[in-house]
């Protein structure tokens, strides 16, 4: 290999550096701003009347100058690298021009898309919060949302109406501010999650009463903490004056039903015990009639006071510790006389040693003397009528049935005979006709000392009452 | 002979007065009546019974208003209370004014004999002890 002339080592050299120089000029220009800067910092020097290929031709000159001896030969050599660098600049500016002006355009496409996506999920969300609010504003119930410092941080029409407060006053104020109802304090405090609360408002304009229902929760966020309340109110004055109303109209129905019948019975009690006098055989016979049938109405009523009040949960059970075979016995010994007149038998049967469980006893002996009573009723003649008690195999109830040899129940009656006025198909003509509502009663009573009543019965051979008592009573909030 | 025993029964109901009246008068007792707390508490000062059936549901004062004001002057009238039904609110109210018994108006008349001559026979004996 022949070794390569001084001159081309030289001219390589001088060559790099003017490219070196070129890209330093050419970043200059691909960046508004830093060409700027830099005009600005030429501006500072002598304004130069020459162009930049001028000038970059002088550079070259000056540079190739340096290393060629020949001033001719320096002229051609960096006329000649002016051109083709100034061939190459254009070239590569006007591909990074392009290829910007692409990238641009892209970045400025994508910038509009997302703007426009953006928009529509505001658009769509700003509606669906329109449409959540209408829905808020249209509830007929009042809402109140609280934040977790218990300022109020949106309430619907409803509750500005309950209230008598308007949002505007209530935003981001504490919910107790400027209200005179105290007991609002509950709305915001010591109300447990998902409890209902009645609260009752006094209103400011006319001193008329409100009950207002409010049922709250709690709001958690995602991580499960406490960030607010919603409280939903519900009036419910109305319903309570109906319920007021309903429980005064039983009570007075109670009182002035009873008051009249009491004086007719003890006014042909004292006939019929002769108090007043010797009676014949038929007054003697009309007066029972009127007595017995006095007694029946008595009952129906008695009966009917009862139902109610046990359906509107208004019965209070006086629950005591009591030996249930006591209360038995106490049933018993009043059906003797009434069994003896028919021949019935009345057999006892109870286990020894039975543990003392919570009961209303007269409730339980009302229970009793039902069953007993119909036992007895419906079992002619010669039969028999059997009590047993005993604690269940489980250890957990007192079982305590009544049997007897009677007409029996048919197998399609058996499941409605705990309905009201539900009457068995056969009746004996002799004795007073019940009320119907004996056996529903029975099954109320029952089932507020938390245990069950059923009935096995086959036509014609007899039936078998039994119902249970808890041995320990489960209080169902007090 | 033993002095006859009075007995003050009040009760807004005429209708139900006059025949215990009238029962209690036949088994040889004296009776006094009266429609009304402030009558009652009047006979009781007059006639000075020695026993008091009084029924809590009058209208104006109430049975339990009436025995408040009684004892006031009278610590010792032996005191049943007449009732239509059983209200155990109501009895609890009348416990502090010391009441001998209770008597439902749907009970016989035999018992309520039986727990009148029951209380009377309690009260002579704590008379007796005393």
């Amino acid at each position: 290999m022949t070794p390569l002339p001084v001159s081309v080592y030289i001219t390589a050299g001088v060559v790099s550096i003017i490219f070196a120089l070129i890209l330093i000029y050419l970043s200059g220009l691909t960046t508004q701003p830093k060409v700027q800067t830099r005009l600005s910092q030429r501006k500072r020097k002598p304004p130069s009347t020459l162009s930049s290929e001028e000038e970059l031709g002088k550079v070259i000159f000056q540079e190739i100058g340096n290393v060629v001896d020949s001033e001719e030969e320096g002229k051609r050599l960096s006329k000649r690298l002016s051109q083709i660098l100034n061939q190459e600049v254009e070239k590569r500016v006007s591909m990074s021009t392009e290829q910007l002006t692409k990238k641009y355009e892209l970045i400025i496409k994508e910038k509009e898309r997302n703007e426009e996506i953006a928009l529509q999920k505001y658009r769509k969300i700003s509606a669906e919060k329109k449409n959540t609010e209408a829905v808020i504003r249209s509830i007929a119930e009042g809402l109140v949302v609280i934040d977790k410092h218990g300022k109020i941080i949106m309430m619907n029409p409803a509750a500005e109406k309950l209230l008598e407060a308007s949002t505007k006053e209530k935003i981001g104020k504490p919910l107790l501010e400027n209200l005179s109802e105290t007991q609002l304090v509950s709305l915001v405090k010591g109300t447990p999650e998902g409890k209902e609360k009645e609260i009752e408002l006094v209103s400011a304009s006319d001193d008329t009463k409100k009950v207002v229902r409010a049922s709250t929760a709690i709001i958690e966020n995602e991580n499960g903490q406490t960030v607010g309340m919603v409280s939903v109110l519900t009036d419910i004055t109305k319903q309570k004056e109906l319920d007021r109303m309903k429980s005064n109209f039983i009570a007075s129905v109670s009182h002035e039903l009873r008051t009249p019948l009491v004086a007719i019975e003890k006014a042909i009690s004292l006939l019929l015990n002769k108090s007043t006098g010797p009676l014949n055989e038929t007054q003697q016979q009309f007066l029972s009639i009127a007595d017995r049938n006095l007694k029946r109405l008595s009952t129906l009523i008695n009966d009917l006071l009862d139902l109610s009040k046990l359906e509107a949960g208004k019965m209070r059970m006086q629950f005591e510790l009591s030996h249930i075979d006591k209360v038995i016995d106490e049933s018993l010994e009043s059906f003797r006389g009434w069994a003896n007149t028919k021949s019935i038998k009345i057999e006892k049967n109870i286990s020894s040693g039975l543990p003392q469980v919570e009961i209303d006893p007269q409730r339980i002996a009302q229970v009793l003397n039902n069953l007993i009573g119909n036992a007895i009723k419906f079992t002619p003649s010669g039969g028999t009528v059997t009590v047993e008690a005993n604690v269940t195999k489980d250890k957990r109830e007192i079982e305590v049935s009544v049997k007897d040899t009677g007409v029996g129940i048919a197998k399609e009656d058996l499941p409605k005979i705990f309905d009201k006025f539900y009457q068995g198909s056969e009746r004996s003509p002799t004795d007073i006709t019940g009320t119907g509502l004996g056996l529903s009663i029975a099954k109320e009573i029952v089932n507020l000392h938390g245990g069950r009543i059923w009935a096995e019965s086959e036509k014609g051979e007899g039936a078998k009452f039994t119902f249970t008592i808890p041995l320990k009573r489960q209080r169902h909030g007090g | 002979m033993e002095k006859e025993i009075k007995i003050l029964l009040v009760d807004d109901e005429a209708d139900f007065l006059q025949p215990m009246a009238f029962w209690f008068q036949s088994k040889g007792y004296s009776t006094v009546t009266a429609t009304s707390g402030e009558e009652a508490i009047q006979k009781v000062k007059e006639e000075n019974p020695d026993i008091i059936f009084l029924d809590l549901n009058i209208p104006g004062m109430d049975g339990i208003q009436t025995l408040k004001k009684i004892r006031e002057f009278n610590k010792n009238l032996p005191a049943i209370i007449v009732s239509a039904y059983i209200d155990p609110i109501k009895m609890k109210e009348a416990e502090p004014y010391h009441i001998s018994g209770v008597f439902y108006k749907g009970r016989t008349l035999e018992e309520g004999l039986a727990l009148l001559e029951s209380v009377l026979r309690r009260h002579k004996k704590l008379q007796k002890e005393e």
